[in-house]
């Protein structure tokens, strides 16, 4: 494996660094992240640089550069304090080709440049989190039409995006898991924002569906096909999710290293004290070993070899470790890490979530172990 | 309409260090496309769209300039083709011998209309070639510009100048040189940089440098001090007086 990048790999997140330092984005975020607010404006810019192109195939317009070049392009924004958190949807359109209908696909890709928020699932109900077969939302058949009732909850995007695939069981069948891209705009759907520690610039709502009318062509996918449709692009989000925990980690490593040179105590910076040290080399130990997992995993991707425990094991070990690096960070940046307004402030909180959502640890300790098992059965 | 933006490749400023004697430290430096120049750039190619016309971007330098990442990454700005010259003399030439090398270079390229400069080139930053160029070639030579729009044959342009601006009528063809505040150069989008691989380069011959005319014999930093750490205490009126007070010392 050679993970040196290409002449215009290296273009592109130079470019992307010029973007981020085009402007104090930095207190653009801290507003956003104030006021639970998606950061229209920033994913506007990278989609006018062709963002939401590189995962997708050429022959729907995009550019297919594949994973390796997304992790470069996310490794230089989360170094840059970047929420890239919000992103999750543009690299994903893997899903809505290869399930949804030509209208579906028109109606999604109709967002492509924009920098809106798109759609998103919605599986998680109050009874029914990392288990998600208990799910209680239904659809019923009744005079040509489907209605779709039930609660769901902590659904990420769901305030803002135009499209949400619902997960549902046939109440005449329950045993028949199906999924809709609902449109969000239909009467009947009620949608309550939540308060949330952290990734606060994407929302999480609780929905709640009331006699939703739906056309038998509003089904996505196969009627059935039930959590199959999901797990496979699950591997992809956790990969993406390892992908920003990795770069904020980065970005509090390196606020850190600038002030440890800087802040002088005791006539000398703070940086030569081996308390200290000890600090920057067990961060430099644990941000190199999330570098390589992450662009491994990526290479497996591009090779099509990408395995459900390999996701696992991104998403296990670098929201954990990516908060190891920025909590020793943050005692080497001492107070004004916890006064102020200082931007680790906002990692170490988004980093909190991300060992929850999109797949808890413990959920990815049985991927990972189920994974790594497997390959010495007998 | 021809238009051709020339430009300098030069050391990322901000990779520059100073070594402890002052002298200058290139080694952590990444060679770029000199800031001022990516204006240049970009107002070759606004001009171009306006016209119809095509936007050439023209660099004198040592063997830099075949950097493949270079030149696409001067390409996906909006340029449509790329020409080079070569000599390893020329990193260290002064403006004159630039000025005539790049001269030659428009009379081969042939049929240009325009040439678009920066403000001065990032490291050295005499602001001379432009305005030596034009001379050399004995078209129109304008420098300060701060806005180009074309009318008919010629070219409306603003110059500013201490007091005001300048709004001047220039017959082509013309050598410009613009400001930094002309446009904001863009940001190359990922279609573009992968468009830029496939549009075409040439290297041209620039011909025997000639003799200089001055020669630079030390290149230091400024002189560094330590920070004093005074802090001024009392209300607005007395700090900005003693502030006052204490640079008038410096």
């Amino acid at each position: 494996m050679d993970f040196r990048l290409n002449d215009e790999q290296q273009l592109l997140v130079e470019n992307v660094r010029t973007l981020m330092k085009s402007e104090n984005w930095d207190a653009y975020f801290a507003e956003c992240d104030a006021k639970h607010q998606y950061p229209e404006r920033w994913v506007k810019a990278l989609c006018d640089l062709g963002f939401d192109l590189i995962m997708l195939p050429e022959e729907h317009g995009g550019l297919d550069l594949g994973l390796v070049t997304l992790a470069a392009v996310y490794e230089e924004l989360g170094r840059l304090g970047a929420p890239t958190y919000v992103l999750y949807q543009l690299p994903c359109f893997d899903t809505i080709l290869r399930e949804g209908t030509p209208e579906q696909i028109e109606k999604i890709l109709a967002y492509v440049g924009t920098g809106k928020q798109i759609w998103n699932s919605a599986c998680t109900e109050p009874g029914a989190g990392s288990d998600v077969g208990s799910l209680q939302t239904n659809y019923t058949r009744r005079a040509g039409k489907i209605y779709l009732n039930g609660h769901k909850t902590f659904i990420t995007s769901s305030a803002h995006v135009p499209y949400l695939v619902i997960m549902a069981r046939d109440s005449e069948s329950p045993d028949t898991f199906t999924e809709f891209l609902l449109d969000m705009s239909l009467p009947g759907i009620k949608v309550e924002p939540l308060e949330k520690l952290g990734l606060r610039m994407d929302s999480c709502s609780d929905v709640y569906l009331d006699n939703v009318e739906l056309d038998e062509s509003d089904i996505f996918g196969t009627e059935g096909n039930g959590f199959r449709r999901g797990v496979k692009d699950f591997d992809l989000e956790r990969f993406l999710v390892a992908a920003c925990d990795y770069g904020w980690a980065l970005c509090a490593f390196e606020d850190a290293a600038r002030y440890a040179n800087v802040r002088v105590q005791f006539s000398k910076p703070i940086g030569r004290f081996q308390l200290n040290q000890l600090k920057f080399a067990e961060m430099a130990v644990r941000i190199n070993a999330m570098k390589n997992m992450i662009y491994e995993t990526a290479w497996s991707y591009d090779q099509g070899e990408m395995t459900s425990a390999q996701a696992a094991m991104c998403k296990y070990f670098c929201p954990t470790t990516a908060a190891e690096v920025v909590d020793r960070a943050m005692q080497v940046m001492g107070g004004i890490s916890v006064a102020g307004d200082h931007r680790v402030q906002r990692i170490w909180r988004d980093l909190r979530v991300e060992r929850i959502s999109g797949g808890t640890d413990e959920m990815m300790v049985l991927t990972l172990a189920k994974g790594v098992l497997r390959q010495y059965a007998v | 309409m021809k238009i051709v933006a020339c430009f300098k490749v030069a050391p990322e400023a901000e990779d520059i260090q100073a070594r402890p004697d002052r002298t200058l430290n290139f080694d952590r430096a990444q060679w770029k496309i000199g800031t001022y120049d990516l204006n240049a750039i970009e107002a070759a190619r606004q001009l171009g769209d306006l016209t119809g016309g095509a936007a050439v971007g023209l660099s004198a330098g040592d063997s830099e300039l075949t950097n493949a990442k270079l030149a696409k990454d001067a390409l996906s700005r909006g340029l449509d083709e790329l020409a080079i010259i070569i000599d390893d003399a020329l990193p260290q030439a002064e403006s004159y011998q630039t000025a005539t090398v790049l001269a030659k270079a428009i009379t081969d390229l042939g049929a240009v209309d325009l040439v678009i400069l920066g403000a001065g080139s990032s490291d050295a930053y005499t602001q001379q070639v432009g305005n030596q160029l034009g001379a050399i070639l004995g078209w129109a030579t304008l420098n300060a510009i701060d806005s180009i729009a074309p009318q008919g044959d010629q070219l409306i342009v603003e110059r500013l100048i201490e007091t005001g601006v300048q709004v001047i009528q220039v017959s082509l063809p013309a050598v410009l040189s613009v400001t930094a505040g002309i446009n904001t150069p863009r940001i190359a989008g990922m279609k573009d940089i992968l468009a830029a691989g496939k549009k075409p380069i040439t290297t041209l011959d620039g011909g025997a440098l000639g003799p200089a005319t001055a020669t630079v014999v030390s290149q230091l930093a400024p002189e560094q001090v330590e920070r004093k750490n005074i802090i001024i205490a009392g209300s607005a009126a007395e700090a900005a007086s003693e502030l006052a007070g204490l640079l008038k010392t410096i």
